[in-house]
């Protein structure tokens, strides 16, 4: 019977594929399938190698296990586990046996069903478990991310202890959920995260929130707070979440925040033009100032050259300044530039250009800055006018200086000269001549003072009140009162000049322009000829010319030019000439803001244009 | 009381002032012994006058005496081209002006320097007249 049994046990035995085997009270193997023996390197059951050897043997070969274990799991009533390792020529497997007590059908133990399992795979995954949960701890605690989790049957909340750590609390703490609410800012931060807390309960919603909390201690911390719900079959379970401390990133993206906005207010409140260009001289950056400047916002500027915005020659010079700052890494300051826009309008600017360099030291583009400099520059230019009018009449009055002294200091130098004959004189008849020449000489110099007076009253007269006078009248005036001298020279009169022409002059003045003009051309008329008088007048942009031409004698110009209307200057051999009348009239015409000049032309006659000032 | 007066052939006064002509005239009076003086109201008219003693064959005026200011043609313009007349003669030329201005003094040294001819130049008012103003040979005796 015993073999009878026997066979079939074998025989089934050796052909399952788990590996099992069955050992003796003895600790003796009776049996074992081929994967059994498999595993302790054995190629099938030879009962002369393997029958009744002692079960230990096989398992000498392993290790991880100590022999007592092994023995008292076999020797249990109930079933027992243990693990197992075979180092193998490169990796190492992990097995688990199983062993079981072997009953008769009388509950007798007749020994033991041993059953192995290779459970490397899962020992590799446990590993792997165990080294990703240290490793999380590890980052966890660099990066000041903890974790919480939060079990809805129990109520329970844990807190990992990172997240006591940020909350500033001792490691044995045990939150609860309220608590861990109240941790948060009063406001904002205490609502939000209510809010969101209890809709990631309700339905599941993840949320990640920046969030203040009061720590334990009383500080306020920046957080960022997530939580996502775990769902065990569709029903929500446990809410778990991140928890990490950005405190110094925040206070730092402020800071960072603050001095950006510092900068960006500075920028664009500067009252001069600021833009920044890169190294194609297309603007990268405009503040309010440059953008105001050229009429158009900053999202239209960005990325225009300045031949875009400006005239082609003024972008050039621009373009040719920033091609050399950007060369020779030297910052342009304070230049005086004119940037003409498209529309032709000109603005005067100190520019200042300065490179902006990379790590290494090269130029990728220029900071520029330009005060708008235009008023000054008007000013400056104003002051410039002034200054050479005031030049014109220091130089005026210098030689009105020269002339009064001059010709005092002759009168003088005369009276002087005739009194010293006077004293020395015992004549009587001399003396008397001598008397009647002080006398005359004393009228001189009267006349000479009437003369400088006349022209002092010009000079001085600033406050001149220019009207509108028809010219025609003032000429017709002149012809009435140089009747009889007009007759008695016989002359003739070709006036061309509109009757509605109008020129704005002091009345006194134009009439003495006029009638000196007159008079001259008639003093000075050829001997044996008839003088004629040609006026006429034209209107200009800012002025009205009168030109008055005669066919005299005419003058030198190349000889007297510079002389003509000189004071005491005359230059024909007349006895009515007192070398007054140009440079009386040449001062009128300049008190008014005209202008006066002489054509001529030996024996064939001069021509005076007097141009009045319209505008002022 | 006997003064051995210069004798002096010939003496041009160019001047517009009949009073400084009258004075120079009354000077020389008492000074030298000329029956030739002739005054000329402007350089122009002096110039005139020289010309034709030269194309007589008179002799040229041993002493001229030359204002400055005057119409038509003043006394540098005079001076301009009496210098560039073919002149043997070495002439007295007394330069007499109330102008005090340095740059007439100026213009006066310049031609000076540029002429053959002996130039003084005298401020108004002029109360005598000096030896050296007539003879420049016998500057030392």
């Amino acid at each position: 019977m015993k073999t009878i049994e026997t066979v079939p046990y074998h025989y089934l035995l050796k052909q399952l594929p788990k590996a099992t085997a069955l050992v003796d009270t003895n600790y003796s193997l009776i049996e074992a399938s081929n994967s059994w023996l498999n595993i302790f390197d054995l190629e099938h059951f030879e009962p002369k190698n393997t029958h009744n050897r002692s079960v230990f043997d096989f398992y000498d070969s392993h290790k991880e296990f100590s022999s007592k274990t092994l023995k008292e799991c076999l020797s249990k009533k109930h079933k027992q586990v243990i693990r197992h390792k075979k180092n193998e020529k490169e990796n190492e497997r992990w097995f688990e046996s199983t062993f079981a007590p072997w009953f008769d059908e009388k509950e007798n133990i007749l020994g033991t069903i041993v059953q192995i399992e290779d459970i490397t795979k899962e020992i590799e995954k446990e590993l792997e478990l165990e080294r990703i949960k240290t490793l999380l701890q590890a980052k966890s605690e660099v990066a000041k991310v903890g974790s919480w989790e939060y079990d809805i049957s129990t109520e329970n909340l844990t807190w990992c202890k990172v997240t006591k750590e940020i909350h500033q609390v001792s490691p044995n703490f045990k939150p609860k959920i309220n608590q861990g609410i109240e941790f948060y800012k009063q406001g904002y931060s205490r609502n939000k995260i209510s809010m969101l807390f209890h809709k990631a309960l309700e339905d599941g919603t993840p949320y990640n929130e920046r969030l203040i909390i009061i720590t334990n201690k009383g500080e306020e911390k920046w957080v960022t707070a997530g939580g996502k719900a775990i769902k065990k079959n569709g029903k929500i379970v446990k809410l778990f979440g991140t928890f990490q401390d950005i405190n110094d990133q925040v206070l730092a993206e402020i800071k960072t925040k603050e001095s950006e906005q510092l900068l960006t207010t500075l920028i664009d409140n500067l009252p001069i033009n600021v833009f920044i260009k890169d190294k194609e001289s297309r603007k990268i950056l405009v503040n309010k100032t440059e953008c105001e400047y050229l009429g158009a916002n900053s999202k239209d500027l960005i990325g225009k050259t300045d031949f875009d915005l400006y005239d082609d020659r003024v972008a050039q010079i621009s373009r040719d300044e920033d091609l050399e700052v950007m060369r020779t890494l030297k910052p342009m300051i304070g230049r005086e530039t004119i940037n003409v826009r498209k529309d032709g309008s000109a603005t005067n600017f100190l520019t200042s250009k300065i490179p902006l360099l990379d790590i290494k030291g090269k130029a990728y583009g220029l900071i520029g800055m330009s005060m708008d400099i235009t008023h000054i520059k008007q000013k400056e230019d104003q002051l410039q006018d002034l200054i050479n009018v005031t030049a014109i009449q220091n130089k005026k009055l210098i030689n009105f200086a020269h002339i009064v002294s001059h010709n005092l200091r002759s009168h003088t130098a005369n009276f002087s000269m005739l009194l010293e004959f006077l004293i020395k004189e015992k004549e009587e008849k001399e003396k008397k001549r001598i008397m009647k020449m002080l006398s005359h000489a004393s009228d001189n110099l009267l006349d000479t003072l009437e003369n400088l007076n006349e022209v002092v009253d010009i000079s001085t007269n600033v406050n001149l009140d220019k009207k509108s006078l028809n010219l025609n009248e003032n000429i017709l005036k002149v012809q009435q009162n140089l009747a009889g001298f007009l007759v008695k020279n016989k002359v003739e009169f070709i006036n061309s000049v509109p009757n509605n022409l109008s020129v704005m002059s002091v009345p006194a003045y134009l009439e003495s322009i006029v009638l000196n003009l007159v008079t001259n051309a008639v003093k000075y008329c050829k001997p044996k000829e008839n003088p004629t008088i040609t006026l006429s007048a034209q209107k200009q942009e800012k002025s009205v010319v009168f030109s008055i031409s005669d066919n005299g004698m005419g003058i030198d110009l190349n000889r007297y030019g510079g002389k003509i209307f000189g004071m005491y200057k005359t230059f024909h051999n007349n006895k009515d000439a007192r070398g007054l009348g140009l440079y009386i009239i040449k001062n009128q015409v300049e008190a008014m803001g005209g202008n006066i000049t002489v054509s001529s032309e030996v024996d064939k006659g001069t021509t005076f244009n007097v141009y009045f000032n319209e505008e002022d | 009381m006997f003064i051995l007066m210069k004798k002096i052939n010939s003496i041009f006064i160019i001047d517009d002032d009949p009073i400084t002509i009258f004075g120079i005239k009354k000077m020389l009076k008492t000074t030298v012994i000329c029956k030739d003086i002739k005054a000329f109201e402007n350089g122009k008219t002096a110039l005139e006058g020289l010309t034709k003693r030269i194309e007589k064959g008179a002799s040229v005026p041993e002493v001229i005496f030359l204002d400055i200011n005057m119409p038509i043609m003043d006394g540098w313009e005079f001076l301009e081209e009496f210098v560039g007349m073919d002149i043997k003669e070495k002439i007295i030329i007394n330069v007499i002006t109330s102008s005090i201005d340095p740059l007439d003094y100026q213009r006066w040294n310049d031609f000076r320097l540029k002429s053959l001819h002996y130039l003084n130049f005298k401020n108004k008012p002029i109360y005598k007249i000096e030896a050296t103003d007539l003879n420049r040979v016998n500057i030392a005796s």
